[in-house]
């Protein structure tokens, strides 16, 4: 059984984050970038299948500049068998359903019985991708997946809901999982992973490679556009007390007393 | 009256749930920008025997409540859920259609969105239409940056909306009640609803909580939360968490709050080391004080707090759980 994992590069959480000179992304100058975490668990439960012998083959694909090929060295490094890295200049500012066209067209032929994909990218938060990828492809998807158990012929999942409960469903393959942090416990490439890594493929295609328009991609095309980003509102913002530990606590106290009643 | 807003409605077990409410409260603000007419808002509910339920949204917000009520939408299936939304869309054509950010809503929409080739803006916290073009709010890079879309000329856009984004509708209408056939054959789903049920528990509930001690990556380590649990006996309050914690097994999952944990509003939340993503923030902005406790002065959660120190966890927490021990005596 294929298996896939969809796979991005973000920027690091800790990166120096500054806005652009147009006021609608990240200056991507000073950032530093890494594997997307929530695709680290993807990565990890679809390397769990193989350990098992379920997956015969585990591969990572990425849509990203040049750059986005560390993450997939990162991929194959910690297990993945090969990697695809979609690359065009032409793929810059597209939106998320382009994306899913792009997916959908370089996985064509390939037969993957299952994908696996994080529930969302830590720098757009979109949230989407995984599902447009899966009816692009008519098939099932669940998000935010907890547990998966393969049967034969299908997946179960536990998708986690608000206040602690959980919904259980049962997909037939072939089909999308879309997983939340804390499904499992992702694996970190060993020195031996590194070094087999360098023998190991990754296939990079553009657009032509994978029939698709380029009219039909990039920020022209977009009908998801970002018109400004900022720092958001500071709100009423807090009263920041300042001095040392004993004078802030005890500044606290004061406050919890006045405000509350329950000390 | 042409359908401009359509609000996909969610209900359990038949009971319409409170976010549809605010999506009907923000298509009404919407129509009313865009002057489209209060008549423009409907609202599309699916599910098994909901009378009540649609007579309830066509009492409230909804100059038609569209039902599409079926022992095969008994539960939610993606793909059921989405050929029907799908569907409805289509012969509604509305400029809008107007999701909850629930685990539910962010499942089936981008299936909609790619059915239909439509724009999907995800967990908006503010919509807006100036002159027909709507516009969406939202949060980017984990709550660092504020995002605002714009979907060009696309005639039809979709929104998953987050809890909290907008007043209930709180006005009436006599809207009317239309039946329609989903059209689903259960046997040809491929996503099958199993169950629902509770997640592993030890019985804490954290809803009922009138103090709350949360702690978050910022401590670092399981070991550390001592300090955390300190400060809460010392207050008599309970030990909350954000997401990294609990996926880092440093505590149970069912201390987790958050939209995909608990929501709580006790009188007392006090948050060590929680950066304040949105996914926490929606689970405890309710909250009567907050006091905040962070090392980095920009963090998102000093702007829900009403008091705040920027420092070292490590040192103020301790210093905090002396000083509450001394105003006990």
């Amino acid at each position: 059984m294929k298996t896939l994992v969809l796979v991005k590069q973000v920027p690091n959480t800790d990166s120096p984050f500054r806005i652009n000179a147009a006021g609608t992304w990240v200056d991507e100058g000073n950032l530093t970038y890494g594997l997307n975490d929530y695709d680290r668990y993807a990565l990890e439960e679809a390397l769990r299948l193989k350990d098992k012998g379920a997956a015969t083959e585990v591969v990572a694909l990425s849509v990203g500049p040049e750059r986005a090929a560390t993450a997939l060295r990162t991929c194959l490094a910690t297990g993945a068998d090969r990697a695809i890295h979609v690359k065009d200049d032409r793929l810059a500012g597209s939106d998320p359903l382009a994306i899913a066209k792009v997916i959908a067209a370089a996985i064509k032929g390939e037969e993957f019985r299952l994908i696996f994909a994080g529930l969302q990218a830590d720098d757009d938060n979109y949230t989407q991708t995984p599902a447009l990828v899966a009816r692009l492809l008519g098939r099932p998807c669940a998000t935010a997946v907890l547990k998966a158990e393969l049967l034969d012929g299908s997946i179960r999942v536990e998708r986690e809901l608000e206040n602690n409960r959980v919904q259980v469903i049962e997909m037939t393959l072939p089909a999308v999982v879309a997983v939340q942090t804390g499904i499992n416990e992702p694996r970190y490439a060993s020195l031996k992973g590194i070094m087999a890594a360098k023998k190991k493929e990754i296939r990079t295609v553009g657009l032509s490679d994978i029939g698709v328009d380029a009219a039909q991609v990039g920020g022209g095309a977009a009908r998801l556009k970002t018109v400004r980003l900022a720092h958001p509102p500071k709100g009423k913002g807090a009263e920041i007390l300042k001095g040392s530990a004993d004078e802030v606590a005890k500044a606290l106290v004061q406050r919890i007393r006045e405000k509350t009643g329950v000390l | 009256m042409s359908c401009k807003v359509l609000v996909v409605a969610e209900q359990d077990g038949g009971a319409v749930r409170d976010i549809t409410w605010e999506l009907l409260g923000l298509a009404h603000k919407v129509a009313r920008e865009a002057g489209w007419g209060e008549g423009s808002v409907k609202a599309l509910l699916l599910g098994q025997n909901l009378d009540t339920a649609a007579k309830g949204l066509a009492e409230r917000g909804a100059a038609e409540a569209i039902v599409a009520d079926s022992p095969a939408l008994a539960n939610y299936s993606c793909d059921g859920s989405a050929a029907v939304i799908e569907a409805q869309a289509q012969a509604e054509s509305p400029a809008l259609v107007l999701l909850g950010h629930t685990p539910n809503g962010w499942d089936v929409a981008p299936h909609v969105a790619a059915g239909l080739d439509a724009p999907l803006a995800t967990e908006c916290s503010a919509v807006t239409a100036p002159g027909g073009k709507p516009r969406f709010t939202r949060k980017a890079f984990n709550g660092k940056f504020v995002q605002e879309i714009e979907v060009g000329d696309a005639p039809m856009s979709i929104a998953t909306v987050q809890r909290g984004a907008s007043q209930a509708f709180s006005g009436s209408t006599q809207g009317t009640v239309r039946k329609v056939d989903p059209g689903i054959d259960p046997a040809k789903l491929q996503a099958r609803f199993v169950e629902v049920r509770k997640g592993e528990s030890g019985g804490l509930d954290l809803t009922q909580a009138a103090i709350i001690v949360s702690g978050g990556r910022g401590l670092g380590a399981a070991e550390k939360f001592s300090i955390i649990r300190d400060l809460a006996q010392a207050l008599g309050g309970q030990v909350g968490a954000s997401r990294p914690v609990t996926d880092s097994g440093w505590l149970p999952h069912e201390h987790q709050i958050g939209s995909s944990g608990v929501t709580v509003a006790p009188k007392l939340y006090v948050a060590c080391g929680i950066s304040g993503a949105i996914q926490h923030l929606v689970g405890m902005r309710g909250s009567g004080f907050i006091v905040a406790i962070n090392k980095d002065a920009d963090a998102p959660i000093f702007g829900v707090a009403d008091v705040g120190v920027v420092g070292d966890l490590f040192e103020i927490v301790p210093a905090l759980t002396k000083a509450v021990q001394e105003a006990r005596k």
